[in-house]
């Protein structure tokens, strides 16, 4: 137990190469930096829509997602830095139960979920709202690197490499399909896969995923109707902008409109009503507007700054849970961030994929910013060269 | 042990090499990979993309508001207005605001219907569209009526019940000159006449204020972007028409209308020779322009005894035909009218002279036609020279004289004188305009090169020598006629001589435009010394009704049968119609009038001699003085009533004789204290006036008696019976073959003694009667 009492005494020597005991500055002020500018472009993006109040929920309080956003963005700090405390055992001890009781959440949602726009995704708890999805994608890569760590010599074969983790998912993804939440769906399959990437399933399992992925979108397709017009909207929004296409074209021409400087923090135009979810998952595109490409550029950089660093930890990460956790939480990050922006900028069909750290939800952002404490509490226990 | 299991495990527990390796892939492909490609798809999209954009976004961020310009007006020459804008106020409601504030709908609806007189729950219905910030409910209020509404939102607070000042057009002089004006609809812009022809002019540009708003189309919070562009107002018109010249050709013209018992309409046209303006344009029925869908009470009672489903359509047809400018849109076959253009090419081709002789035997054997073509006068005018050929309207002389010119001369002189504009191709029927400024005007149709100049076929060039076989408009007819008597310049007619800005400045002035000239001016002043024998001739001249006595008229008569209509139905119609101008010598203006189908039943014999002809007549002996034409003395048929008043009887009796005056006395004083008619009075000569010797005029009322078909002694003497007296405006003939034609005051109407009433003679030469 050298190491544990290393931890615990708080100095140790491994190898000559020495544990570090406070988390990773450069990946912690990342995630500050981008918390503020997401804090203040809710504050920026929201105020129209809560003023005018169309949909009847803020009163007119202009400042009403801010300040929920904002308490939410302290209480999520503090979540971190708690996170980043607790040592990455207890996460592994954690593993299991956290998979159960996120199964059970699940399994509740498609009976006393919050109903909102024709989908069960929400549990409501005392005037707050809890999107179990989001606890599935952390229960997904902690319950994973677990496993992986138990089957680390068998992770090639089907009994062991595949059908445990497959299991999992499906029960997961099931439940979501009740819900429904494909988006959701989408994310934890990717994270699922991710992590079975990583613990060294063979790459010929993906190939043949991903070619089953490819027939089975075709048959969607093909005989689901929905979903072609879906297709149709992605590759000329242009021509519905007044009923399907019209969400896409006005973040489109928010991002467009903003040019290569933006028309200024607080300028925005299109958040007068025009652009739909501007607060929330096409908050993206009011800071376009703003910011233009130099800003918008500005905030991928960071978060492509955070991804980079985090893989470092990842990768500097003594022992294997630590480092399938670490990657899997930024992997994920590194996914939502890309499926967010592509959805806004109309590479990738629309779905509401949230961007993390901006976009307003009190309990996704404290839950986002609990994926970075873990990730802090990984970095403090990486060995330093 | 422990030490040595945690050692193993830890070492068991590293990441291994294809995990790291994996990882670096992973790094590389969502840390590096994805980002590029999305900081170029957001390259694309803001910089490439930028404009297309931005472009979007302002389109549906910025609403325009248009602030109203006015509407420019339109003058007569004499500065005389016919139309004027007047600023007027719609009331629109903007439910969306009404929910939003939470005012009430019914409070509203109430207001307004009370106020405005609308059906509540309509307004109701409009308050109820939520989904709208924007639903008219009232349109071109008055002043006081806005003020009203005004005062209702003010005093309930209303923010969803709106005012927007707006523009109304008033023609102050109702239906005058209504087809040459036009109106305009709704929403201002130019329906028909000079309004369509010249709206873009008159319009101007609207101004707009732009402003940057939110989806829903209010005010952005912070983002106050607000911008004026001021607008252009319209440029007033000033037209060549001339309000008194119009009063006069309207007045006449309906007169015709209702003594002729018209029943297809009747138009005129009055243009200066010189220059082509257009001085009146009318077409009877007249409509109101300040209420143009109003149709004629009448027609409105036939339309209301169809059925139901077809009423509709019958209102617009009958506002259609309101609307119709005739002498513009109307085409018709112009008949011995245009004889004048035949006489004025012959002349110029010096196919004929004035010495040459025409003998008329009644009809006329044409090559390629079965039939011979008949003279009116069916027993033949005998032998004729040029002169007697256009006086008689001979029609068997101008088949001559059309021969003599040849088709294919004839048919270029058509084009020259604007009937037909020659395309290339001789197999295809022709037509022109004449490029009047004016909306609705109508083409000619003539028939092609190849047919009209057959060899083997004089049939086309017989009948068009005399009018016949193609249609034109009134107006082309009066252009070319205009070309003939002033010297041979064929102008463009046109309506508008100036714009003005609204500092009064002129944007623009129109200046008269030569088309071409068709004939020289040897020849034009030769065809206006014929035309002047054709009216003033009193034994040979077919256009003898069209004479004022004291004036030199020229003119040709026409009666043209509808030959089409004759052909499809049986029925036999004629547009009578007869085109003048004067002063013949140094021709000012020409006058056309036609009328469209009169009535048997009018008593009156269907042709333009003896209809159209003294219409024509009448209309110049009201402008020509207006115009300042001097009158000639010796040729007036009326004397002025010397003063009397103070004198005794013999010295007034010297007087009166001296005048050309009878007279009676009343009452036995010494002096004449008192006279019928008073002093400067202008009534025929010989009439026999009162001259009251200390007696009393009867203040009481005589009726005017109806003087249709007496002779004008006859008429003179009964008149003055009464102590009413006559004026022709006709030159009163000394054979006596003349009878009242038309007089000024409708029989019945109660006169004071001593009113003059004007009459116009219509010969009674049964020879001369005929379709000509």
């Amino acid at each position: 137990m050298r190491y544990d009492s290393a931890r615990l005494t708080g100095f140790s020597v491994w190898d000559g190469k020495e544990l570090r005991r406070s988390f990773d500055w450069d990946f912690f002020l990342l995630v500050l930096l981008l918390l503020v500018m997401g804090v203040v472009m809710v504050l920026s993006s929201s105020f129209p829509r809560a003023y005018y109040d169309p949909g009847k929920v803020t009163g007119g309080q202009a400042a009403y997602y801010f300040i929920r956003q904002l308490i939410f963005a302290l209480l999520g700090l503090g979540a971190m830095l708690l996170a980043s405390r607790l040592p990455m055992d207890f996460y592994r001890r954690c593993a299991p139960i956290f998979l159960l009781l996120t199964l059970g959440l699940l399994a509740l949602v498609p009976f006393i979920g919050v109903r909102a726009n024709g989908a069960r995704r929400w549990l409501g708890v005392g005037g707050l709202t809890l999107q179990p999805s989001e606890l599935a994608k952390l229960a997904v890569i902690l319950s994973f690197a677990a496993l992986i760590c138990r089957y680390r010599e068998k992770m090639h074969t089907l009994r062991y490499g595949i059908l445990p983790f497959l299991g999992i998912l499906g029960l997961i993804v099931g439940l979501l399909i009740l819900e429904p939440h494909f988006s959701a769906s989408i994310i934890i399959l990717a994270i699922g896969g991710v992590m079975m990437f990583l613990g060294g399933v063979g790459v010929g399992w993906f190939l043949a995923a991903l070619g089953g992925l490819g027939g089975g979108l075709l048959v969607l397709l093909t005989f689901f109707p929905y979903a072609s017009s879906r297709i149709s909207t992605w590759r000329d929004p242009f021509s519905s902008s007044s009923d399907e296409g019209y969400q896409i074209v006005q973040s489109l021409v928010s991002i467009g409109s903003g040019g290569l400087s933006g028309l200024g923090l607080g300028e925005s135009r299109q958040k007068y009503l025009y652009l739909p979810e501007e607060h929330n998952d096409f908050i993206f595109s009011v800071a376009c507007e703003e910011l233009g490409f130099i800003g918008a550029a500005l905030i991928l950089t960071l978060f492509a700054l955070l991804i980079l660093r985090g893989y470092w930890i990842a990768l500097h990460c003594s022992r294997r849970f630590d480092f399938l956790v670490v990657a899997g939480i930024t992997t994920l990050l590194a996914l939502q961030v890309f499926l967010n922006v592509a959805v806004v900028t109309n590479l990738l069909p629309c779905t509401g994929i949230s961007l993390p750290f901006f976009s307003y939800g009190g309990t996704a952002l404290l839950i986002q910013l609990g994926e970075m404490g873990i990730v802090l509490s990984a970095s403090r226990e990486i060995l330093e060269a | 042990m422990t030490n040595d299991r945690g050692q193993a495990q830890v070492l068991r527990t590293e990441p291994g090499r294809q995990m790291l390796r994996r990882a670096l892939v992973l790094a590389a492909l969502f840390g590096v990979g994805l980002f590029a490609l999305l900081l170029g798809r957001l390259a694309q999209l803001q910089i490439a993309e930028h404009d297309r954009f931005e472009q979007m976004a302002l389109q549906q961020q910025l609403r325009q508001t248009p602030s109203s310009v006015s509407r420019g007006d339109i003058y007569d020459r004499n500065g005389r207005p016919l139309a004027v804008s007047a600023s007027v106020e719609n009331v629109y409601l903007s439910p969306a605001e009404i929910q939003a504030n939470g005012e009430d709908p019914e409070l509203i609806a109430r207001g307004l219907s009370e106020i405005l007189g609308l059906d509540y729950e309509e307004v109701l219905e409009k308050a109820g569209r939520t989904g709208s910030w924007y639903v008219t409910v009232a349109r071109k209020l008055e002043r006081e009526t806005a003020d009203q509404v005004r005062q209702f939102k003010n005093e309930y607070g209303l923010r969803g019940l709106r005012l927007e000042t707006d523009s109304k057009r008033y023609y102050p002089n109702g239906s005058l000159a209504c087809h040459l004006i036009g109106f305009v609809g709704l929403d201002n812009n130019g329906l028909e006449g000079i309004e369509a022809r010249y709206d873009e002019e008159l319009s101007g540009s609207a101004g707009k204020t732009v402003r940057a708003t939110n989806a829903f189309g209010t005010q952005l919070l912070f983002w106050q972007y607000e911008d004026y562009y001021p607008g252009q107002d319209g440029l007033d018109l000033v037209t060549s028409i001339d309000t008194t010249i119009q009063y006069y050709v309207e007045k006449h013209l309906s007169q015709a209308v209702a003594d002729y018992d018209i029943q297809n309409g009747a138009g005129a046209i009055a243009m200066d020779v010189n220059t082509g303006e257009i001085l009146a344009m009318a077409s009877l029925g007249n409509y109101d322009l300040n209420d143009f869908l109003a149709v004629d009470p009448e027609v409105l009672a036939q339309i209301e005894q169809a059925p139901e489903a077809e009423r509709e359509g019958l209102l617009q047809e009958a506002r259609a035909r309101q609307w119709r400018n005739k002498a513009l849109s109307d085409t018709y076959e112009p008949g011995s009218t245009f004889k004048i253009i035949t006489l004025s090419m012959a002349l110029e081709e010096g196919a004929v002279s004035l010495n040459d002789s025409f003998y008329c035997g009644g009809s006329v054997t044409v090559k390629g036609r079965t039939t011979p073509i008949r003279c009116w006068k069916t027993q033949g005018h005998g032998s004729q020279t040029l002169t007697q050929a256009v006086q008689h309207s001979c029609n068997a002389a101008f088949v001559n004289i059309g021969q003599r010119v040849g088709a294919e001369t004839f048919y270029d002189y058509c084009e020259a004188f604007g009937f037909l504009n020659k395309t290339g191709d001789p197999d295809e029927n022709l037509t022109a305009t004449t490029g009047i400024d004016i909306a609705g005007e109508s083409g000619s149709i003539w028939w092609s090169e190849n047919t009209f100049c057959s060899p083997k076929n004089l049939s086309q060039l017989a009948a068009a020598s005399f009018g016949q076989t193609f249609t034109i408009t009134p107006l082309q007819l009066i252009t070319a006629v205009s070309a003939c008597v002033n010297g041979g310049k064929l102008m463009q007619p046109y309506v508008v001589r100036q714009l003005l800005r609204p500092d009064g400045s002129v944007a623009y002035e129109r200046e008269p435009t030569v088309v071409r000239q068709v004939i020289s001016a040897e020849t034009s002043a030769r065809v206006r010394s014929i035309l002047e024998q054709v009216v003033g001739d009193p034994k040979d001249g077919t256009g003898r009704n069209a004479a004022v006595a004291g004036y030199r008229i020229g003119g040709k008569t026409g009666t043209s049968e509808k030959v089409s209509l004759e052909a499809r139905t049986g029925q036999k119609q004629y547009i009578v119609s007869f085109v003048g101008f004067a002063p013949a010598d140094a021709p000012r203006i020409a006058i056309l009038c036609f009328l469209d189908t009169p009535s048997d039943a009018s008593g009156v014999y269907v042709s333009g001699g003896q209809m159209a002809a003294p219409v024509v007549g009448a209309m110049m002996a009201d402008i020509l003085p207006y115009l300042g034409v001097e009158p000639d003395r010796e040729k007036l048929s009326d004397v002025r009533v010397p003063d009397c008043l103070g004198l005794s009887l013999k010295e007034a009796a010297l007087s009166l004789d001296e005048a050309g005056l009878r007279y009676r006395s009343i009452g036995d004083g010494d002096t004449v204290t008192d006279q019928l008619p008073p002093a400067g009075a202008r009534i025929g000569a010989g009439t026999e006036i009162i001259l009251y010797r200390g007696a009393e005029v009867s203040p009481e009322l005589e009726s005017m008696p109806a003087l249709q078909n007496l002779s004008y002694e006859d008429a003179r003497d009964l008149m003055a019976a009464y102590g009413l007296y006559l004026r022709s405006l006709s030159p009163v003939q000394p054979d006596g073959n003349q009878r009242i034609g038309s007089q000024s005051i409708p029989a019945g109407t109660l006169l004071r003694h001593g009113t003059v009433v004007t009459v116009s003679l219509l010969s009674t030469d049964q020879e001369m009667l005929g379709i000509y």
